[in-house]
């Protein structure tokens, strides 16, 4: 009925949870998601980290992110579940896939440009492993070079 | 603001402000000379991530504000993209909302 997305979801526990609280964490976090039929991508334990500020007078604090897809109705029960949770002391809950389609299009303009005006130049559309070598020593002649355009301007 | 403390920051200004500045100073502008250009472009980075604190780092100075690109020199798109990373990355404390 609705169309899968991408989210990323950080939550923060206080740093003295254990093992066995923060399992049982992501398990409800997998069963929201089950239930919605979305599926965990990913889950990243970043571990302690320092907190830039304090909340709830913690400094530190267990950070786990969870990258999930699914239907954008699971976002409200997952953020309705995560504020009731006490363990949980902050969550956030970001969609990425758009941004991160926005990048892979910007980075296939940009490569399939470089192609076009390689070829109008009537070079192989990739560069050489020698070209690349040779350019990576202009481009530091040229930082030179820039210095004095900006100078004489 | 003088003239020396515009170019020490790297401050862009005008088109206009730039030639009066330029001809004032004349050899001094190599030596204060600032590369004005966007990391974000020349690096070719182009999701800014949230969760990547060493990026967005050097945008964030000593008080904690989100540095204008007048100072840092990002462009546009780059630096809408780069406020979005630091205001998502303060929810989750990541980043400092303020330090004093």
């Amino acid at each position: 009925m609705s169309t899968v997305r991408q989210y990323e979801l950080v939550y923060i526990t206080p740093p003295e949870i254990t093992e066995e609280a923060l399992a049982d964490l992501h398990q409800q976090v997998v069963a929201v998601v089950g239930r919605f039929g979305g599926t965990i991508e990913k889950t990243e334990n970043w571990g302690r980290r320092k907190l830039a500020y304090e909340i709830n007078h913690q400094r530190e604090g267990v950070y786990v992110l969870e990258v999930i897809n699914g239907p954008g109705a699971m976002l409200a029960e997952l953020d309705r579940r995560l504020r009731v949770i006490d363990q949980v002391v902050r969550h956030m809950l970001v969609r990425v896939d758009e941004d991160l389609a926005k990048a892979d299009r910007a980075r296939a303009r940009r490569k399939s440009a470089m192609a076009a005006r390689r070829v109008r130049r009537g070079l192989p559309p990739e560069p050489t492993e020698t070209e690349l070598h040779r350019r990576r020593e202009e481009d530091d002649d040229l930082e030179g070079g820039d210095t004095f355009r900006g100078g004489d301007r | 603001m003088s003239d020396f403390d515009r170019e020490g920051r790297g401050g862009r200004g005008g088109a206009g402000g730039k030639g009066a500045a330029g001809e004032k100073a004349g050899g001094r502008r190599t030596f204060f000379r600032r590369r004005r250009v966007c990391k974000f472009c020349v690096e070719k980075i182009d999701y800014i991530s949230y969760k990547d604190v060493k990026l967005l780092a050097p945008f964030i100075p000593e008080r904690g504000k989100i540095q204008p690109r007048r100072i840092s020199g990002v462009c546009a798109t780059h630096q809408r993209a780069l406020q979005t990373a630091i205001k998502r990355a303060r929810q989750i404390a990541l980043v400092p909302y303020v330090t004093d």
